[in-house]
């Protein structure tokens, strides 16, 4: 039965290219970030009434392209890795991990010189900007899962958390463009919060959907 | 130090060869997997799931060929079909709620036996006892390698189990005649 089973499996054996994984990753993440692009102009600026460059010339605007896409470009580094069953970097995720406290010990120095004023950590719209960041990453980490299906993940949670800090980095970096908060405390929570609920939800579908 | 491994060169060969689409060289890496994994499976499960070894040597090999894309050419063949084979195990284990017998000491890699030196022990013992009357080869076989009692085989042959036990002895003795050298 075994040999049925070899015999099956020898016949019509397609070729792998090399680095068949990275390409298939890098196909999944260019279509999922024009879907992800595309949710600015069509969702936040048509119906959520977000006009583009809101922070545009405010140095904040770096400081925010700058936070959300090295989170992503850590996701990015650790999403091919985890997605091996011989092979566990989680350095990645600890590094994002760090890079978010560091945003935070900045961003209470930054309020503590405003004086605590409430206006700097919760802008005009703190409470509906994590929702927003999840709904901008949502088409990219959609992709990414998907095509990380057919991978054989050693963890599929882990994977799955570091596909979700991808999308939720680059995502909170498309949304970017639309927000107009300019203080460093309010990135440092709510973008924040915004990524990591994203890569929390990689983490739970991934759980699910890349095992094998 | 896997790199030097003969058995890790050979098996990584026929992998890079199987990438390129070769069928051959993929029928025999597949082949020669399922030989090694069945002791490796059948290692660490007890007598009473025995029968899963078979399936896990299948799902083995099926997600070698869905996923043999994560294998990565730089990197040794060995450890990558180990981690496969592992997981494997663990979710085969989980599913079917088996409950594992192996040591946890016992982290002996899938390459560390390999079924086919058995296979020849198997046959050297069926060429020594062709040696002797079949009836007589039939007891020894059943009382010495399948742990019959003696009572069981004299039955199933319709025989005394003195008869028995004296076809055993001689058949014993002038095996050890023709092949130690004579009696001790």
């Amino acid at each position: 039965m075994t040999d049925d089973l070899i015999a099956r499996l020898s016949t019509d054996l397609q070729p792998v290219p090399p680095r068949a994984l990275e390409r298939r990753l890098c196909l999944a993440l260019a279509i999922g970030l024009v879907a992800t692009l595309l949710v600015g102009p069509l969702v936040l600026d048509l119906l959520v009434g977000r006009p583009f460059g809101g922070a545009w010339g405010s140095s904040m605007f770096w400081g925010k392209l700058a936070y959300t896409i090295g989170l992503g470009g850590l996701g990015l580094v650790a999403v091919p890795a985890l997605s091996r069953p011989d092979r566990r970097l989680v350095w990645p995720l600890l590094a994002a991990g760090a890079l978010v406290l560091l945003a935070l010990g900045a961003g209470t120095m930054g309020w503590m010189q405003a004086d605590w004023a409430m206006p700097v950590l919760m802008g005009g719209t703190a409470l509906v900007c994590p929702w927003l960041i999840i709904l901008t990453a949502a088409p990219l980490l959609g992709m990414l899962l998907g095509t990380m299906r057919r991978f054989a993940p050693a963890s599929p949670t882990l994977a799955g958390l570091a596909a979700g800090l991808l999308a939720g980095g680059f995502g909170a970096a498309a949304y970017a463009f639309y927000c107009g908060e300019t203080s460093m405390m309010f990135m440092a929570v709510w973008y924040s919060l915004g990524i990591a609920l994203t890569a929390l939800i990689g983490a739970i579908i991934g759980r699910v959907m890349l095992r094998w | 130090m896997v790199k030097s491994d003969p058995i890790e060169e050979r098996l990584r060969s026929l992998m890079l060869a199987s990438l390129e689409g070769d069928g051959a060289a993929y029928r025999a890496l597949l082949s020669d997997l399922g030989r090694h994994l069945r002791p490796y499976f059948a290692r660490r499960l007890s007598a009473a799931h025995a029968s899963h070894a078979e399936d896990l040597v299948q799902e083995t090999l099926l997600a070698v060929h869905s996923r043999r894309m994560t294998y990565d050419r730089t990197r040794p063949f060995t450890a990558w079909l180990h981690a496969i084979a592992h997981h494997k195990f663990v979710d085969h284990v989980r599913r079917h709620a088996i409950r594992p017998t192996v040591q946890l000491d016992d982290d002996a890699p899938v390459f560390a036996s390999d079924d086919s030196a058995h296979a020849a022990d198997r046959r050297d013992v069926e060429a020594v006892l062709g040696t002797v009357p079949d009836r007589t080869a039939d007891l020894i076989r059943q009382t010495r390698i399948e742990g019959a009692s003696i009572a069981e085989a004299a039955a199933r042959h319709g025989m005394t189990e003195t008869a028995a036990k004296v076809s055993i002895h001689r058949g014993l003795k002038s095996l050890m005649a023709r092949f130690a050298g004579g009696e001790k």
